[in-house]
């Protein structure tokens, strides 16, 4: 039933080590499949030699862009990235050729046999070097040089009304790229039917856009491209869109119908793969004496790397989110997305929203400072409620919660007690505690239609079968989608079996991203399964000779009277069924606005869920080493359907944030990664994160499956701005630049601390 | 793929390092197989292979097999022998952290260990291992330099034994000749020391390389007078530095911060840090010589070290 | 080369290149696909199996390495289809999301708790500081070794 706390349906298979991924796929007879990567950050593409590579036993193809029938190019939007680069090359992870291999060993030794020539090309590494007018072009053929997209917002009287604040402050604030690090790496395995059919399991969230994309890329028939997606071993945004599918695809169709299989290596996966965009965002908040936010001014700089993908879109929301969750009646918002040769930016887990809400909170808590007014105080001053405008003039007609969020906050003992706790400080240690607000919008833009498909089945033998139109990359929608058809139709989880998406059984519903997961599969399950239960009780009714379609309840496993002890089994029922009868399926969209489609590309979001941060931290003078000993997070994300998923999609948030806030930085320099594995890249360790507080504000979103709305992103853009407010805090050090390192803590207490002598 | 081979005694070793003089020798992996793979794999990220490196492979010749000592019964275990404790150089940093022997004589080195790696790596790496790295940041150097460790090597002619200090060159660089290997590590009994200090600072608590480390042995006198005093500090140049110009100048001194600021330019001297992806030359350099500043934490009596449940965690408020 | 070892409790014989590693040679020799690659490095614990008990890394260890040895993998922890305590504590606390880091894990703390009956909080969090996992946050991980901890009686244990 929904609401309650139930094990997630894929836990036994997981825990059992049963369940298989995409790199858990081998037969008795398949091929390996790699490619070389380039390796250099910009260059002309001359020639690619394979023919050393080729000649090597047990090498089964070596092919180059020659071999793409296609248009050879993948990315949503601008279609501008290559499969095989032919003739350029724009960032180091760019593949120039592709080697099918009998096993492991002769894969690597071919790789290393390829070899290329090139013309190599000066880079362009900083977002405002690649706008100047003399900067090497990444794309000749864009008309804006390096610039992606230019997007603006103003409202009210924009800039111009910082003459009627009181207090301005202002920072430039800066995000790098972060690593998604997945612990089940890039994956897949094809195959090409006897009847012509490619048939692709792959680690993806996109297994229809996928098909769509290889079919132009390859120059394939999408009709007979098949994707079947596994369970993903995370994803977090890393794998929304082409990784390894149009590589497989292409080996593939080398190899005779024998199946090849890719599996990249960590060291690989962190070269190629997509990053969260670095930004870099000039703030200006100003405010009335009483408190009241008044105007805000965003300069904001996205570096998308070599290629479009989602960048423009992952910076447009962030846009959206400049002025956090807040009213301002008075904003100038300016976003340029930039290519670079620096790396490929993509989705992750806050899209955008991350970075915008690490600079906005930190200027908040600037602002209460020199106000000398309480950080909770002045967010609660300007927090929005359901019937105001956000901060790019859109109104906020669904459910909004950010107020109930801090009031809830304001209650926690951990609020309460946070001066108790700084003044227990030991020696060498600073304490500090900071807060931070956030909204996520969910789902699509406006302009981008946000639907699914359910599609749910009374078997054969009396049970259901769901088939889960998006992907499940680890935050439990499978299960979430079982739940609900549970509740339904009043059945246990036992009875549900669930198909993964395959665009061969399952229904087209959008990626698993954009915190719409649950709510839009859902809503879509619930109208099917409304269907479904109808259909049930009206074949059931014939078996009960007296009754009304009233007397009749649909049960765990069967049918029965009100009154009566009469029973039928849904396996008796499902007899009664036409083949096709058995299957329901429904379409749903999400609720999108209609008006002020121009204020933002691709149309603003009208719902949103909000949250609310607090953590403590303890620094250490000696060192600079910060700890995170306490983390809070009241999360208005509407009705909770299953308080242990909830929480596991909180908790993971905040963790990846405190890796954001405090070591985690995938460096680039002149386009050649420094962070090349897990050695150098570092994620939070079960020593590196406090045990955290989750609470979920009351609050019920109406037009979601049982009142709730997006979970999956929401709680990531917590940490970065809460911990640089409580170091902040405790040492009146801003960091403006995560990760915050004991090297910046020290250098920093070093000047200001330079006569002094640490306590 | 290489072929492994698995010798039972330091006969069956000998034996094999004659007919393959070329054999790479390993114990836990942790160190050996991590550099092997990160020349394999498809370069660009790493330089592209040289013909003159042993470990690339399998480009350009019949590759050398690998040795796996682990399951060499006298490279393993503690004994001790009148004054001096004896560590088998294929025990592992788990197997150390257990022993009662190390315990009761030399607790600065359990201190170092249980913040080496991770649990899996301490079950697999070897202290002899470690050495053999001979990293900067190995945890077991410092320690191990002020316990004024010696070790031992043989070969099938005989053994040699020397300082520690002595056996370690320079970063992956140890004064170990063709057929030889790292026996054992001697360590004298150590007797009236009552402050055992090891710190460690890392980009995160567990699965860190050390970007600067500090290791303190004191006999603190009643009146908190510094009898006698060792320090080491890693990951701050090519090998451990272990100064004596500071141990000099704090001896006999009182254990208060003036006297420890005093030594600081001293200990400035002595290191010689780089900048590289974990941290820079400046921060090695300020943060060690604070690190010096944590010993005063031992005069609080309850003060067992950083990080040794030194925590309250907000929970507890 | 011809290995023999105890395999989740059967004897086995296989003949493997020497220098195979033992995550290839459970996941592609054995059809084992419960132990994953994650990093290849030592770094991330996924690969995590114990030998004569103790948790190690087959990602780092080769094939000869497990001559005469008693090796257990997660499938070899459940025993006629009732999951071993820390499975179940896994599976009730909300302790799997994607997964993939959970094989790892359990074998972790299976060799954890037996060394430590009633290991606290942060003794817990220690124990597991090798096993990287990028979903959960550790939280729910933590509560549900505990919570194994507590049901735990004697002779469960490896």
């Amino acid at each position: 039933m929904t609401g309650t706390a139930a094990p997630r349906l894929d836990a036994w298979a997981k825990v059992t080590g049963r369940e298989r991924y995409a790199a858990d796929l081998y037969s008795d007879r398949f091929f390996w499949s790699g490619a070389k990567r380039a390796g250099i950050p910009h260059g002309k593409l001359l020639e690619v030699h394979t023919e050393d590579a080729k000649r090597l036993k047990g090498v089964v193809a070596v092919l180059t862009s020659a071999d793409v029938a296609g248009s050879n190019r993948v990315g949503i939007i601008r279609g501008d990235q290559p499969v095989l680069a032919d003739k350029k090359i724009c960032y180091a992870g760019d593949p120039v050729a592709l080697v099918i291999a009998e096993d492991k060993d002769i894969l690597q030794e071919a790789l290393d046999l390829v070899t290329f020539d090139h013309e190599p090309l000066p880079g362009v590494f900083d977002v405002e070097e690649a706008l100047r007018k003399d900067a090497p072009l990444i794309h000749e053929d864009n008309p804006w040089g390096n610039l992606l997209r230019l997007v603006s917002v103003e409202t009210g009287k924009g800039a111009s009304a910082f003459d009627e604040c009181d207090v301005i402050v202002e920072g430039l604030f800066e995000t790098p790229f972060q690593e998604h690090a997945y612990l089940e790496t890039e994956a897949g395995w094809a195959y090409l039917e006897e009847d012509g059919g490619l048939v692709v399991v792959a680690t993806t969230q996109t297994p229809f856009r996928d098909r769509n994309e290889m079919a132009l890329a390859l120059g394939i028939d999408a009709e007979k491209i098949r994707i079947v997606v596994p369970y993903l071993g995370g994803a977090f945004g890393g794998k929304d869109g082409i990784t390894v599918q149009c590589l497989l695809g292409l080996a593939a169709l080398h190899t005779g119908g024998v199946p090849v299989k890719m599996w990249l290596g960590r060291e690989e996966s962190f070269l190629a793969s997509v990053k969260r965009l670095s930004a870099k965002m000039h703030y200006r908040l100003g405010v009335k004496r009483g408190g009241a936010f008044h105007t805000l001014e965003c300069k904001a700089y996205f570096d998308t790397g070599a290629y479009a993908g989602l960048g423009e879109t992952v910076m447009t929301l962030g846009l959206e989110h400049a002025g956090s969750a807040y009213r301002i009646p008075n904003v100038t918002i300016e976003g340029s997305c930039v290519y670079t040769n620096n790396s490929v930016g993509g989705p992750f887990r806050g899209f955008g929203v991350t970075q915008v809400t690490a600079a906005m909170e930190q200027v908040v808590d600037m602002a209460a400072q020199r106000l000398s007014i309480d950080p909770l105080a002045i967010r609660r001053i300007n927090a929005v409620e359901k019937g105001d405008k956000n901060c790019i003039g859109v109104t906020l007609t669904h459910s909004t919660g950010i107020k109930k969020c801090l009031a809830a906050l304001s209650e926690h003992p951990l609020w309460m007690e946070r001066e108790g706790w700084k003044m227990k400080a030991g020696q060498f240690k600073k304490r500090g505690v900071g807060i931070a607000c956030m909204a996520h919008a969910m789902g699509y833009p406006a302009a981008v239609p946000d639907f699914a498909n359910a599609k749910i089945e009374l078997t054969m033998e009396g049970r259901f079968r769901i088939y889960v139109g998006i992907v499940d990359m680890g935050q439990g929608n499978a299960s979430a989608y079982a739940q609900i058809a549970g509740t339904i139709l009043n059945q246990d989880q036992g009875a549900f079996e669930l198909v993964q998406p395959d665009t061969g059984r399952t229904l087209p519903s959008g990626s698993s991203s954009a915190s719409r997961t649950t709510y839009v599969y859902g809503n879509a399950l619930i109208i099917a399964a409304e269907d479904l239960k109808k259909r049930i009780l009206d074949k059931a009714l014939s078996f009960f000779k007296t009754a009304r379609s009233q007397d009749i309840v649909l049960g765990p496993g069967g049918i029965g009277h009100r009154e009566g002890k009469k029973k039928i089994s849904l396996k008796k029922v499902a007899e009664l069924f036409g083949e096709t009868e058995r299957t329901c399926k429904a379409y749903f969209r999400v609720p999108a606005a209609t008006e002020m489609m121009d204020r933002i590309y691709l149309g603003p979001h009208i719902i949103f869920s909000y949250g609310a941060h607090l953590a403590y931290v303890e620094i250490d003078t000696l060192t600079g080493c910060i700890e995170v000993t306490g983390y809070l997070a009241v999360t208005d994300a509407g009705s909770v359907i299953n308080p242990q998923a909830y929480e596991q999609q909180v908790h993971g948030g905040i963790a990846q944030g405190i890796g954001f806030a405090l070591s985690e930085e995938y460096k680039v320099t002149e386009g050649r990664t420094d962070t090349k594995s897990l050695a150098t890249y570092i994620i939070p360790t079960a020593m590196d994160v406090p045990d955290m507080v989750s609470i979920a504000a009351d609050g019920v979103e109406e037009t979601g499956p049982f009142g709730m709305k997006g979970i999956g992103e929401i709680s990531i853009s917590g940490p970065v701005p809460a911990v640089a407010n409580a170091v902040a805090d405790a040492c009146g050090i801003r960091v403006p630049r995560n990760p915050i390192t004991a090297e910046k803590i020290l250098q920093a207490l070093g000047k200001q601390n330079k006569q002094e002598r640490p306590r | 793929m290489r072929d492994v081979l698995l010798p039972n005694t330091l006969d069956d070793l000998w034996e094999i390092l004659y007919s393959e003089p070329e054999a790479l020798l390993y114990a836990g992996g942790t160190d050996l197989l991590v550099k092997i793979r990160s020349r394999s794999p498809s370069p660009p990220f790493s330089p592209a292979p040289q013909r003159s490196d042993p470990l690339a492979f399998p480009l350009f010749r019949r590759p050398a097999p690998l040795v796996c000592l682990e399951r060499i019964r006298e490279l393993k275990g503690v004994h001790e022998e009148g004054a001096l404790v004896c560590i088998g150089a294929c025990t592992t940093h788990s197997e150390i952290i257990r022993d009662s022997l190390v315990s009761l004589h030399f607790p600065i080195l359990i201190k170092a260990l249980r913040l080496l790696g991770s649990p899996h790596i301490r079950n697999m790496g070897t202290i002899g291992g470690n050495i053999c790295t001979a990293s900067p940041a190995g945890d077991t150097l410092a320690p191990l330099y002020i316990l004024d460790a010696s070790v031992e090597t043989r070969s099938c002619d005989g053994g040699r034994l020397m300082p520690l200090k002595n056996f370690i060159l320079g970063p992956g660089s140890i004064s170990l000749q063709r057929g030889e290997i790292l026996y054992g590590i001697w360590i004298p009994k150590k007797r009236d020391l009552n402050i055992h200090h090891f710190e460690k600072v890392g980009q995160r608590r567990a699965l860190a390389i050390a970007i600067a480390s500090m290791a303190a042995l004191i006999k603190l006198s009643d009146d908190g007078i510094i009898d006698k005093i060792r320090l080491a500090w890693g990951s701050v140049a090519s090998t451990i530095v272990a100064p004596r110009t500071v141990e000099d100048a704090l001896t006999g001194k009182p254990l208060t911060e003036d006297v420890l600021r005093d030594a600081m330019p001293l200990l400035e001297d002595a290191l010689s840090p780089i900048d590289d992806v974990r941290a820079s030359a400046g921060y090695r350099r300020r943060v060690s010589a604070n690190l010096l500043l944590r010993l005063l934490q031992y005069k609080d009596a309850e003060f067992e070290g950083p990080g040794i449940q030194d925590k309250v965690r907000s929970t507890n408020l | 080369m011809k290995i023999s070892f105890i395999l989740n409790g059967k004897k086995k014989t296989i003949d493997v290149e020497s220098g195979m590693r033992v995550i290839d040679l459970l996941r592609e020799h054995l059809h084992l696909i419960g132990a994953k690659e994650g990093c290849g490095s030592g770094e991330c614990g996924a690969c995590t199996i114990l030998v004569d008990g103790e948790s190690r890394l087959s990602c780092l260890m080769l094939a000869a390495q497990i001559e005469g040895k008693r090796i257990t993998t997660i499938e070899g922890l459940s025993k006629d289809r009732r999951l071993h305590p820390v499975q179940e504590a896994f599976v009730e606390n909300g302790a799997v999301q994607c997964g993939f880091c959970t094989p790892g894990m359990v074998m972790t703390a299976v060799d954890l708790l037996s060394r430590n009956r009633h290991p606290s909080r942060d003794e817990i969090r220690e124990g597991i500081s090798g096993n990287l996992c990028r979903c959960t946050g550790y939280q729910k991980i933590v509560d549900a070794i505990e919570a194994a901890a507590k049901d735990m009686k004697e002779g469960d244990a490896e």
